[in-house]
Formats: C-alpha cells, structure tokens, sequence
C-alpha cells in the first residue's frame, strides 16, 4: 500500500504495508534516524514524534494511522543551522549524556511548551514523565526546559514552529 | 500520614582494574590539516571523556579547543586505551592525553628553537603559536612548524602510554600495599517523605560531597552525580529484577520500573577539589562513586522518618506497608 504524509513540512510518499510502524517508516524508508527504537512497546520514549500537534511513540503507530497526518521529527526543529531554542538549552545546561533519550526528551519538551509555555516544575516533570534517561537523574533536563521556556518568551511569537 | 526523615551514607571507591591487572591508556597526537588529531580508543558513552581530554590537550598546547579533533575506538587508527568502565577514563586516557601533549610541547619547543635560533626559555606559545617573548609578530603556528618539520623527514607527534602498576592482594591476607591507582571518596544525606499510607517514598533532596580530586569538567561531573544518584534511588526503591528458574519475570519497563522525571530530587553539589597526586590535573573518577551511596543514604532516610529498618532492596511500597502494619499489631 502507499501512503503519504507531510515530515518536517515535506510531503512524503511511502510504499509500505499496513501494519508497518511509523518509527520503521522514518528510520528506514525516509532515513531519520534521528527517531530512536528503545524497547518498541510504548514504554520508554525514545521513538517519541510529534503527530499533528500531540506527543506521540511511532513504535505504537502503525503506518495506516500515519496516512496524511504531519509529523515532526527532530530533524524538524532546527532551522538550517539554527538550532531550535529547546535544541539550545539543552545543549547550554548540559541535559545531554549518550543522547539516545535526548530527540525524543527535546520533543516532548517542546511538546509541553507549546501547550504550557511557562510550566512549574511538576508540570516539567509531568511533561517528560513518558521519557526514560537513563544518565542525567533528569536534573539538568528540567533545567533545560526552564531556559527553553525563558529563550522562548524572550523571542515572543516568531517561534511557531 | 506524610513522614520525613533524614539519612547519610558515606563510601570510598577504588577506581581502574587495579589488583595488579595490566591497565593502561595509549595516546598518539599529530597536526592534520587546520586541527590536531588526538587518537584514543576511549570510548565516550556520554560521560563526557571525550571533552575531558580535549580540555586537557587544549589546556597543555595553548591551543582553541575547537581546533581538536578526536579520531575514537577504531581498530584500524588507535591503540588501547581499555575499557569504559572501572570509573577509569578520566584517570588513565587523561593522563596519557597529558603526557602525550608535554611531549609534543616539548617537541614544539625543540624545533622551534631551531628556527627561531633561540633557547627555550626564551620561547613562548599561546593560541596555537610559538615565538620569541621579544619578537611576538614573528611568529609561527603549530601547522607551520609542523611542515617545517616534516621536510627535514621527521615528524612533529607524539604518542604516550600511562601505564601504573597496582598489587595483587596477597591470597591469604588480603592486603597490598597499592590496590587501586587511587580513591574517590563522597558523603551524600537524603531527605526522603514515606507516605505511611501508600508507601511510598518521594526522595526530596539530594546533598552530596564529593573528593574528586579535580572537576576538569564541573558540569559534567554534576551530571555524573545526578544520573548515578538516580540509578541509585531506583535501585534503593523500585528496581527489581524478577527471576524464577531462570527466566525473568519483568524483562520490561512496565515490570521493571526505573526512575522517570517524576522521581529526580532536588540536587544540591558540593565538589571538594582535593588534588590526587597522580591524577591529570589532580583528577579522579567519578562515574561509579556517584550512585554507591544512595541506597543506603535512602534506607537510613526511611529508617529516620518511620522507624522501620530494611535490610533488602529494593524498599517498595508494599513492604513499607507490611513493616508499619508488623509494626503496630
């Protein structure tokens, strides 16, 4: 079967069969790798993308649910070179160890942002509760998030995306 | 009920393979291009060793760290460098990036002073330059000298091996004089909150103290700190490995849980520089020290706000619950 769907505002068209994952369908077909497979059930969140607007794991999604939505992934978020404001405070902060949980815990920040734009520190650690690290103890994640939030109230609405 | 209470532990951990194993870290360093090629096979697992050793070699040549480059853990390019593990890159792959950079430097000195028809101390490098301290303007970069170098058909590089020699414990006694290259010692104090209704425990706060020598890196050592303090929590209250004629139970993370963001505590980090003879820069290992003394630290904290002493791990809620029912019938 074919389907198509928008990554990182480019249209996309996939020959796949219906019970192939989104995750596989990005690694493999479409080559963003950037999208981790940590335990493929929905349990640690490092596959997480964002699926028209709402947080989700692309291992538990198949490819007929991806059928025309948008998706973006963590080669979305920068622009060029220029990093994305959430993709610049982890780096400042130090909330990146192995890396392996980081595109899924930087989307899931996002995430939290765009919904919450100046999230106490429960609702940050509400917020990527659905992501497991392994090295940082978190510490500097939710750092990370609070400068996200400040570079991001600082550049006003230019940040849409 | 919501019960608080307060708890301590205190280690000291031996860090590298140490009881007389051969361990040693081999580094090589040479000019290529517009950058400096630090080969090593240490491998950076994300606890920073990689940055540590660019500080370093950054720190001895005088030179933008960003002009460094690492070619890592391939076979074909590097030597040994041994494992990452034993809390040990810092120390050993440290301080063969050390040694290689002295000699280099000194090697940089030596044809320099050639050229410049000087004597060494005479000499002066700064941002990846040497010169004569009275003729700063006439200048050569590394690079330069380097080409220099090679067309009188020798090279300008350098390879170090740091190799110290550790005791096998004697079989009987169990002694040696030198069992580890050296020690890293931390004290940590938990404030825990143990919900006597559900059992749960919530770590509040974490103090740590930690002799690590040196902190090349202080950041990164926070982060060591942070992360292995978590793993420790985890271990000191939800992980569990469940295995029953061998086969585990709980092969996933809805079975085996492991902290999430909703369980870090608040950090509080104090770093005692208390420089190690022997260590680059003073420096000591981190990694391992860093979670051996949560649990403990944690089952104290528990003991302290219910009076209740646990001599298994993980605490869970469910033998909370147990101890404070056995406790008041």
């Amino acid at each position: 079967m074919k389907i198509t769907l928008t990554v990182n505002d480019e249209k996309r068209e996939v020959e796949t069969s219906p019970t192939t994952r989104l995750l596989d369908i990005l690694r493999d077909d479409l080559h963003f790798t950037g999208t981790k497979e940590g335990c493929g059930k929905g349990e640690c969140g490092a596959c997480t993308v964002i699926m028209n607007g709402k947080l989700v794991s692309s291992c538990l999604v198949l490819a007929l649910q991806a059928d025309g939505a948008e998706i973006l992934t963590i080669e979305g978020l920068s622009k060029g070179d220029q990093l994305h404001p959430v993709q610049e405070a982890y780096i400042e902060t130090g909330a990146v160890q192995c890396g392996f949980c980081t595109p899924g815990m930087i989307l899931a920040s996002k995430s939290l942002l765009d919904r919450i734009p100046d999230p106490d520190e429960q609702q940050i650690k509400r917020g990527l509760s659905g992501n497991i690290c392994r090295c940082t103890g978190y510490t500097k994640i939710i750092e990370a998030v609070k400068l996200s939030a400040r570079k991001l109230a600082g550049k006003g609405g230019e940040e849409d995306e | 009920m919501k019960k608080r209470g307060q708890g301590m532990a205190t280690i000291m951990f031996g860090f590298g393979y140490g009881e007389g194993f051969p361990d040693h870290s081999i580094v090589s360093i040479e000019f290529e291009d517009e950058s400096l090629l630090i080969r090593t096979a240490a491998a950076d697992v994300g606890q920073g060793v990689l940055t540590v050793i660019t500080q370093i070699a950054a720190e001895i040549l005088k030179i933008d760290p960003d002009l460094i480059k690492i070619s890592q853990g391939d076979t074909h390019l590097t030597k040994n460098s041994g494992s990452t593990s034993a809390t040990r890159q810092t120390f050993f792959t440290g301080n063969a990036v050390k040694q290689a950079a002295e000699e280099l430097l000194g090697k940089i000195y030596h044809y320099a002073s050639l050229e410049f028809r000087s004597n060494h101390p005479e000499l002066i490098v700064k941002d990846g330059h040497i010169f004569r301290h009275d003729d700063p303007e006439n200048k050569l970069s590394y690079w330069q000298l380097a080409e220099i170098v090679s067309q009188k058909g020798e090279e300008l590089k350098s390879e170090a091996s740091f190799f110290p020699a550790t005791d096998a414990p004697d079989a009987a006694t169990g002694q040696a004089d030198n069992v580890y290259v050296a020690y890293t010692f931390m004290t940590q104090k938990v404030e825990v909150e143990v919900d006597t209704v559900t059992g749960e425990v919530e770590v509040i706060e974490v103090n740590t103290a930690m002799d690590l020598g040196k902190a090349i890196n202080p950041r990164n050592v926070e982060g060591q700190i942070e992360g292995g303090t978590v793993q420790g929590i985890g271990m000191a209250l939800m992980e569990d490995q469940v295995i029953q004629n061998g086969i585990t139970l709980n092969p996933d993370l809805t079975g085996y849980l492991v902290p999430t963001a909703m369980d870090s505590p608040h950090f509080k980090t104090s770093l005692i520089e208390n420089e190690d003879a022997d260590g680059p820069f003073g420096a000591k290992g981190v990694g391992e020290p860093s979670m051996i003394a949560a649990a403990p630290a944690v089952a104290n904290a528990i003991h302290d706000a219910i009076g209740v002493r646990f001599y298994e791990l993980p605490i869970t809620p469910d033998k909370i619950k147990k101890a404070l029912k056995d406790k008041i019938f």
